[in-house]
């Protein structure tokens, strides 16, 4: 029983790394990366999110009928979101307006929602809260390095402390899109050859 | 039970609860949010509008009691008379909702000093951009007897493409703030003095 809990909560961070491995939720980690600190507040929100959506419906599984099931996710998930757009306005407010449109955006993405029909529809609601804690912390670590590769090297800072020395020319490519293109592209090359010389499977629930 | 009342039901106890939830989120945050925004947006804004720090303005406020609520008032002093007001109003028919907006009055002009936005949900890219400095820059010189219109109503304002609704709201808050600095000039003037 242990053994399945401590499974679930490692999965995260390799199995199952939404932007990697599972390829989801591709447009905030393009979109928002531009700094290191961007790509982990857009990741804790999401995170946030998961987890209490995945415990919600996971929660309701057995109520929700399964012709509206998808209506039912996206309602409750639309509540979480915008929770979490008034929390960061009430506390987070320069982040908030850093994020933008992305916030109220995370009610379609793919993780979210993919996580509640692949994992919390089936599964009860401690473990499915386990699962979007530990998907989510993946992808917050994710758009982290995202955004601290694009910060370092485009903009020679980290979380805003100047790296390099004054003789340090930033790529400013990188921090523009199609810097995040590359970035991911390349991060993704990593992942795959790294997979293949495990001798993993690549496509993974 | 059958099937089909089961899922109404279902889905309309979860709206339910789920709307409940999001109203009382907004209720016991919106202080909390206020507070943010008088310290990101308002001081910004009236920076602008007085051309002095948000420190030193954010504190000579008064508020206005009218009919349907209460208006709040920022002024600026220039050797004891009162020379600037900043007014906030709400322009009513925004795309996303009613727009918050500040207007700057020169009143020893008799001129608009510029038009601010403090809150609104308009849609990024079209209404949005009515906080671009591009747009608000046509308030500024603007006479204070007349009322505005865009130029489509026979104004002078440009209204933003694909945005006319943002447009119009802007300018029916403005003209509200007109209609309430004129009618209201003395009363504010007489609070002032009393601080």
């Amino acid at each position: 029983m242990a053994n399945k809990y401590i499974d679930t909560l490692t999965a995260g961070l390799w199995k199952r790394v939404p932007p990697f491995r599972l390829v989801l939720g591709l447009c905030p980690a393009l979109a928002v990366t531009m700094s290191a600190e961007n790509g982990l507040g857009m990741g804790l929100a999401t995170a946030f999110v998961l987890t209490l959506s995945n415990g919600a419906i996971s929660a309701l599984r057995n109520v929700i009928p399964g012709k509206v099931r998808i209506a039912s996710y996206i309602v409750i998930i639309a509540t979480l979101v915008s929770i979490v757009e008034i929390l960061m306005k009430a506390f987070f407010f320069p982040l908030s307006l850093a994020l933008g449109i992305y916030i109220p955006l995370i009610v379609v993405n793919c993780i979210v929602l993919g996580r509640a029909e692949g994992f919390a529809a089936k599964n009860p609601p401690l473990l499915s809260m386990i699962d979007g804690f530990s998907v989510g912390t993946g992808y917050a670590v994710s758009l982290m390095l995202i955004g601290s590769i694009r910060e370092i090297f485009g903009a020679g800072t980290w979380f805003g402390m100047a790296v390099f020395g004054e003789a340090f020319e930033p790529m400013t490519f990188l921090v523009s899109a199609p810097g995040a293109f590359v970035t991911i592209g390349a991060l993704l090359a990593l992942q795959n050859l790294f997979s293949r010389w495990r001798g993993e499977k690549f496509i993974q629930g | 039970m059958s099937e089909i009342t089961r899922m109404v039901v279902v889905l309309s106890l979860i709206a339910g609860v789920c709307s409940a939830a999001l109203t009382s989120a907004n209720y016991l945050l919106d202080p909390y949010v206020n507070k943010q925004t008088d310290f990101y947006v308002r001081g910004p804004a009236l920076e602008r509008l007085f051309g002095k720090p948000a420190e030193e303005v954010l504190g000579d406020k008064i508020v206005v009691a009218v009919e349907n609520g209460e208006v709040p008032v920022f002024f600026m002093k220039d050797d004891e008379t009162v020379s600037r007001l900043a007014v906030e109003a709400v322009g009513k028919g925004g795309y996303g909702g009613d727009i918050i907006i500040m207007i700057g009055v020169d009143l020893l002009n008799g001129t608009l000093t510029g038009m601010e936005t403090v809150r609104h949900s308009e849609t990024p890219g079209l209404g949005a951009r009515i906080e671009e400095p591009g747009f608000r820059r046509q308030w500024s010189g603007l006479p204070v007897d007349q009322p505005l219109a865009i130029t489509a109503d026979g104004g002078v304002i440009d209204a933003i493409s694909g945005a006319s609704a943002t447009s119009r709201a802007a300018v029916n808050g403005t003209n509200d703030v007109l209609d309430f600095v004129a009618e209201k000039k003395d009363e504010i003037i007489k609070q002032i003095a009393e601080l």
